[in-house]
This record gives C-alpha cells, structure tokens and sequence, in this order.
C-alpha cells in the first residue's frame, strides 16, 4: 500500500523532481565568484575604505555606467562623505571617462572606490598612469568583497529564464489540449511568424505610414491573433469534416502560413515604428516580473481552472481517452475538436505578437522549429501522446525543464549543436518513464 | 528503478555539464597588482556569431579566443545557429553573467536591436565583427569588417584579367539581402564599368540571379543561366558555395573549359577549388584578422584609450599560384 503511493506521487510530481535536480546542477556547475552591486555592498566597501585609508584621504569613485550605478556611486559617496574624506569626483561611466578624470586629479589621490569592472580597468591602467600622473603615484583602488554565489541562481537570470520560455509555454497550453484529444499540431511555429508578420503590417496600415499610436498597437495584436485563431478553427474544421489525420492537416498549414508570411513581409523583417511595443516582449511592471512571464503564469492558472473545473475541460480528456465512448455518451466530439485547435492556433498567434514585441519587428523567419519545441514541452511534462492523458501544469514544469537546461548550458558556453543532442535524449528520457509509468500502472 | 529512471537526465547533464566547462580559461596572473583588493582577471568576452557551423565564424572565434586569453581575458562563445531569438536570449543570459563586453555577429541586423539596447542599458560595450547592427537607438562601440566594396573591385580586376582582350559576357549570382554581398556586386561593376569605357574588348553583364549564397541555388541559376546564354564566357559568384554550385552546372553541361569562374570568402573547399583548377580566383577575406582586431578594439575600450570605432580589413586576391603554395590544401 505505502508502495502504490509514493509510485503515485512520484509519477504525479516524477518531472518536478527532475526539474530541481537540474536546478541544484546547474547551480553547482555555475558557481562563480559575485561582485555584489547593491546599496548596502557600497556601505560595506566604504566602511573598510574609511578604516584603511582614515581621516582627510583624497578619493575617487570610478564606477561602470548601467542599470543601478549610480545608486551605488551615490551610495559611497554619501557614507565616505559623511565620514569625513574627500571625495574629489564621483564617475559612473566608461573606461574612457575613467581615463579623463583620472588625468585630472590635482592633488594625491589616495584611494580609488570601484566596481568590479572598474577595478579591472585600474589593476590594469594604474601601473601606466602613474608614471604619468604624479598625483596618482601613491593610490590604492578598492571594490566590494566578492562571494560565491551561482550565476544560474541570480534574480535576473531566473527571471532571464521565465521570460525566454515564456512563448514556448504559453503555446504548449494549447497544444497540451490538442495532445490529450490524441491530435498534434505542427503549424504553431509558422503561425508564429505569420501572426508577428500580420501584426506588424496591421500596424503599419492602420497608422498609415506615420507613428502608430497605441491604439493602434493593440487593433494590430488583435488582428495577428484573431488571423491564427481563424486559421485554427480551419485546422479543426479539416480535422473533423474531412477525418483528415491532425498530422497531415496542421503539416500542410505550417507550410502556407510559413510561405504566406514570406509573401506577406516580401521576405524582409518589418519593423514597427513604436518602442511602446516591446511593453508585452520586454517590459516588466508587476514587481519585477516581465509582463510576459506574468502573462504566462495567468494563462496557466485559467487552463488549469478550464481542465479540471469545468464541462468543456472533461470533455478533452474523454475525447482523448475514447473518441466513440465520449460521442455515445452526449459528448459534442466534433465541437470539442474544433475548440482545441482553435485554441491553439490563437495562443499561437499570441506567441507570435509576444515574439514581434521582444524584437520591435515582424520577422518572417521567427518561430522556426519552434513547434518541436512546444511538443517536447508538453511530452517532457508527463502528455501522453496517446491522448487522454496529461495536465497542464506538468507541461509548464516541463517547458521550464527544457528552458532550464538551455540557459545552463548557455551559461556554461556549450556549443549549439550539443544542446541539440541533450534536449533529444532529454525528450526520450522523459517519454521512456512514461511508458513505464504506464506499464507500471497497468500491472498494479 | 523508475526513480533511477527519472534521475537519469540530471545524472547525464551533470557528467556532460563538467565536460561543458573548457571555456574557463585560466588568466595569466598579473604584474603590477596596485591596491591589495584588486582583480585577477580582467573578466569575461562573450561572443555569438550567426553560427559556429560556418568555418568563416569559427575562425574568427578561435582568434578571439586566443587573443583574449594571450591578454587575461575570459571567453565564453555560444552558437545561436542563425536563430535571433536564441542570440537575443543569449545576449539576455550574457548581462546576466554581467560579462566585460559582447561580441556579436548579428543573426538579422534589425530584430538584433532590443536585446543590444538591454546590453547598453546594462552598461556592457556591444562591438560587431562582419556584419553590423543597422536597429535605430543601439550604441555600438566598435565594429570589424572586410572592405567588400573593395573585395568586389578586386573581383572585377580578376574578372577583366580572366577573359583577357577579347571581353565576354558574364553572370553574376547575388544574394541581395545580404548588404554585404550587394556591395561586393557594386565594387565588382565599378570596375567593369571602368574598364568598358576604355577598353575594346567590352565585358558585358548579361544576367543577374539570386545564388542564395549556397550550393543548390547556384546550380539551379546557373543551369537555367546557361540554357539562356549559351555565349556565356564567366560567372561571378558572391561566395564560394554558390561559386560551387556554379562549377557542378558548367560541369553538367560540358562547358568548364571555357567558362571561368570567380568566388568569394577563400572558405576551405573554395581554396581547394582554385587549386584544382574549378575556380579562376577568389577575393579572400580574413577571419583570423578580424578576430584578432576585434579583440583588440574591446582592449583599447577598457583601457579608456580612444580608437576608430570601424575597422574594414581589405580582401586580397587568391589565385592558382597562391593555392599551389597553401600548406593547407592536398
């Protein structure tokens, strides 16, 4: 008895172990020493700069221009200011900068508040300038206490990581459904491009050649999206009234949207002329959270409510575990079909709106091979491919499984073609323990 | 065993991930180390090509590495195998390793430009080697390049001292999405333009067909080219696959002897081409300079020195007699 549950619970929950295994792997392997940039490093750094040099040193703040700097600089500067030294020119800027107002200190520069960039630009160019400078002939340059800390476990990268899935995993809710009704849908990365391509061209009629206002960003992502939809409830449409297998229509779909959007864009990215709409692809206004991500994790929270809640939810699984079963039973077959796929084909468009966002531009050749990712999402997360089986929470677990791997090896500099083989055996690992678990279950 | 099975995959990456880590490279220690809190290294160069699969970016990589290691530097390279969401999202995953400063080659010279303008905003220098970023509001701290205009010249020289007194009529395959590759059809018709001002024995330019830059559209251009011209007397490819392609058509229709052809790039096969006789000449660019050079502009931008921000390495011409002499080629 005690058997049968942790079986249960390791093949409910089996890719979720998987998925923080990999996390604490890459963590190890990403283990790197960390300069730290925040306000209470900078307090910390002027602490031991007011204990080193005392009272009245002469100090320069060199600092390497980007997002928070100036916050840092600013944060030395007050504490060594109200410590009492002289601070003589406080610099957020490049190498070049640093250069310059190093050349201009008049009098002996004592010590040298840095970061992390800064103090390779000094360790390097100090020995140098010295000789030039005489002012510089006795100073000393300091940066924060480094740490060990992985690079995979920092807050941008996580969220780094949630963002780069985030297209994948929302497409592979739709696909999720059309998996579980034993179907497949391989016209979802076209679609993609076709979607950013009609979005881009909307907005460019619409605003008539001159800046589109936000209005018009939004009737032109409407457009993209309502476009996919259509073409997904096409899809189905083939699906159901011609008993064409799923296979064979989304196949011939994936070629004419793909050459459609070539057509469309006359082969040529079309940039849209508004930096407003990199708000979807890029912005982040939820604490913190790219809109993309937070986008995603709502979508799942309705699917999961849609799967598990309501008729229509039911419906999919019965379609999928046994199509005649569910028609003898008052299950509109034809309907819940022609629902999935329409489902699909518009969170397919709405990828390709997001992927138009993250690059200001409709781009023809977006989406490439992205549908194979978006099935190895949904198998990697425990969907059969059978059909009646899956959850749609298992296919983000396994979106972020793959999404996981990918910005490891990235970090960790794996060439391409590598991460090729890894996400292959990954895929067939994963589909392996399923028809375990299957066999396993049939025998219990 | 299901559990066993389950743990595969991290058991697998974890052996496959160590093997993963040569990109670490181990700076020279430093002399001269003023102020007791200072660094070791001087950080990291990352570097995403359009694909590492091209020998061309290869080159250029291995002479970024090992001149960024030749100076204390780090390497990281990835490959976004011509996908720019994947060289946007490796830009993305470079700003948050917080690395010294990128290197790129842009997979597409527009869509490229929000994940550079995240790069600025970071505060981490962004340098181009070949092709450049043309997004709008995206700061480029240096860029290396080949001089195709002059490249394409240097075709058109060859192409006149191929055909000799007498002229002749010539196709060119280009790849007009590629701005490098027009500018390699443009200086190439200066030249030839030139030259049938002053000369007699004119050199006409009966067709211009997309080679797609690779080895099947070559042929088929090609192919179709000859049906149409059978006086064709020499092509003019933009690069050495549809340069390649060109040859396996003239070949099919029995016409090598008399059709010359000219590449471009000086890729392996190319050179091999040249020396067995298939090419005439091909302007060769020079991938092992362009990653030096490109190391050494990211070098004078840490050092706060200042530079010229674009440096275009001229082509130079390779012919039979410098084939013969390539310890490389059998």
């Amino acid at each position: 008895m005690k058997n049968l549950d942790t079986g249960k619970l390791l093949s409910d929950y089996g890719n979720v172990l998987v998925l923080l295994l990999l996390c604490v792997v890459i963590s190890v392997v990403t283990l790197e020493e960390q300069s730290p940039r925040s306000t209470a490093a900078a307090e910390n750094l002027a602490a031991i700069i007011v204990g080193d040099a005392g009272k009245d040193a002469n100090i320069l703040i060199l600092v390497r221009r980007g997002e928070g700097q100036q916050e840092f600089a600013n944060t030395l500067k007050n504490t060594l200011s109200k410590a009492g030294l002289n601070v003589t020119d406080t610099v957020v800027g490049t190498p070049a900068d640093a250069r310059a107002a190093l050349g201009k200190q008049t009098e002996a520069l004592d010590v040298i508040a840095t970061d992390e960039h800064m103090a390779a630009f000094c360790l390097e160019q100090l020995p140098n300038l010295s000789k030039k400078y005489p002012t510089l002939a006795n100073t000393t340059a300091y940066q924060p206490k480094k740490h060990l800390w992985p690079n995979f476990l920092k807050k941008e990268n996580l969220l780094n990581v949630l963002k780069q899935i985030s297209v994948v995993a929302i497409i592979a809710i739709g696909m999720t459904m059309v998996i579980i009704t034993a179907g497949i849908d391989l016209s979802v990365g076209s679609l993609i491009a076709f979607s950013g391509v009609i979005t881009a061209l909307s907005i460019q009629q619409l605003s008539g050649g001159a800046d589109p206002t936000t209005g018009h960003l939004v009737l032109g992502c409407a457009a993209g999206i309502l476009v996919c939809a259509l073409i997904g409830m096409g899809t189905g449409g083939l699906v159901t009234l011609f008993n064409i297998p799923a296979f064979i229509v989304t196949l011939g779909v994936m070629f004419i949207a793909k050459g459609l959007a070539f057509i469309f864009s006359q082969s040529a990215p079309i940039p849209i002329a508004n930096e407003g709409f990199a708000w979807l692809g890029r912005g982040s206004d939820l604490m913190g959270l790219p809109n993309s991500v937070v986008l995603m994790l709502l979508l799942y929270g309705i699917a999961h409510v849609i799967m598990t809640h309501t008729s229509i939810g039911r419906y999919i699984y019965a379609v999928g575990g046994n199509p005649e079963a569910a028609r003898l039973s008052g299950v509109p077959v034809k309907w819940v079909l022609v629902f999935v796929y329409t489902l699909c084909g518009l969170l397919a468009g709405l990828g390709g709106v997001m992927e138009a966002s993250l690059h200001i531009t409709g781009d023809p050749k977006s989406g490439t091979l992205v549908e194979l990712q978006v099935i190895a999402a949904v198998v990697v997360g425990g969907t059969s491919l059978a059909g009646g089986q899956g959850k749609i929470f298992g296919t983000l677990v396994g979106a972020l499984i793959i999404g996981v791997i990918r910005n490891g090896m990235n970090l960790t500099g794996v060439e391409a073609h590598m991460q090729s083989v890894v996400y292959g055996v990954v895929i067939l690992i994963a589909v392996m323990v399923d028809q375990l678990k299957n066999r396993a279950q049939k025998t219990n | 065993m299901k559990k066993n099975l389950t743990l595969l995959p991290a058991i697998l990456l974890t052996t496959w991930l160590g093997c993963g880590g040569n990109q670490e490279a181990t700076a020279p220690a430093n002399t001269g180390v003023n102020g007791e809190n200072a660094e070791k290294t001087k950080g990291i160069i990352a570097y995403t090509p359009q694909t590492l699969s091209n020998p061309f970016f290869s080159v250029i990589g291995d002479h970024i590495r090992a001149e960024a290691e030749k100076n204390g530097y780090e390497i990281l390279i990835v490959d976004p195998d011509y996908d720019v969401k994947k060289q946007s999202d490796q830009i993305d995953d470079f700003i948050a390793k917080n690395v010294t400063a990128i290197v790129l080659v842009p997979c597409d010279r527009l869509s490229v430009g929000p994940a550079v303008q995240a790069a600025n905003k970071a505060g981490i220098p962004v340098f181009t080697v070949d092709a450049k970023c043309a997004a709008d509001g995206v700061k480029i701290e240096g860029h290396v390049g080949t001089d195709n205009f002059q490249g394409g010249e240097l075709a058109g020289k060859a192409m006149i001292d191929a055909l000799g007194e007498k002229g002749g009529k010539v196709l060119i395959l280009d790849l007009k999405r590629a701005h490098s590759c027009v500018l390699r059809v443009d200086g190439f018709k200066k030249v030839i333009n030139a030259h049938n001002k002053e000369a007699d024995g004119k050199v006409e330019i009966v067709s211009e067909l997309d080679g797609n830059g690779d080895r099947t559209k070559g042929y088929q251009s090609t192919a179709d080219a000859l049906q149409a011209h059978e006086d064709l007397d020499a092509i003019f490819a933009i690069n050495d696959p549809s340069a390649l392609g060109a040859y396996t058509a003239v070949k099919e229709a029995n016409r090598e002897a008399k059709i010359k052809i000219i590449g471009f790039d000086g890729q392996l096969d190319g050179k091999q081409a040249i020396k067995d006789g298939k090419i005439y000449a091909d302007p060769i660019q020079h991938p092992d300079k362009m990653g030096k050079q490109i190391v050494q502009l990211v070098i004078k931008y840490q050092a706060g020195e200042s530079f010229e921000p674009e440096t275009l390495i001229p082509a130079t011409l390779y012919t039979k007699a410098e084939a013969d002499q390539d310890p490389e080629l059998k």
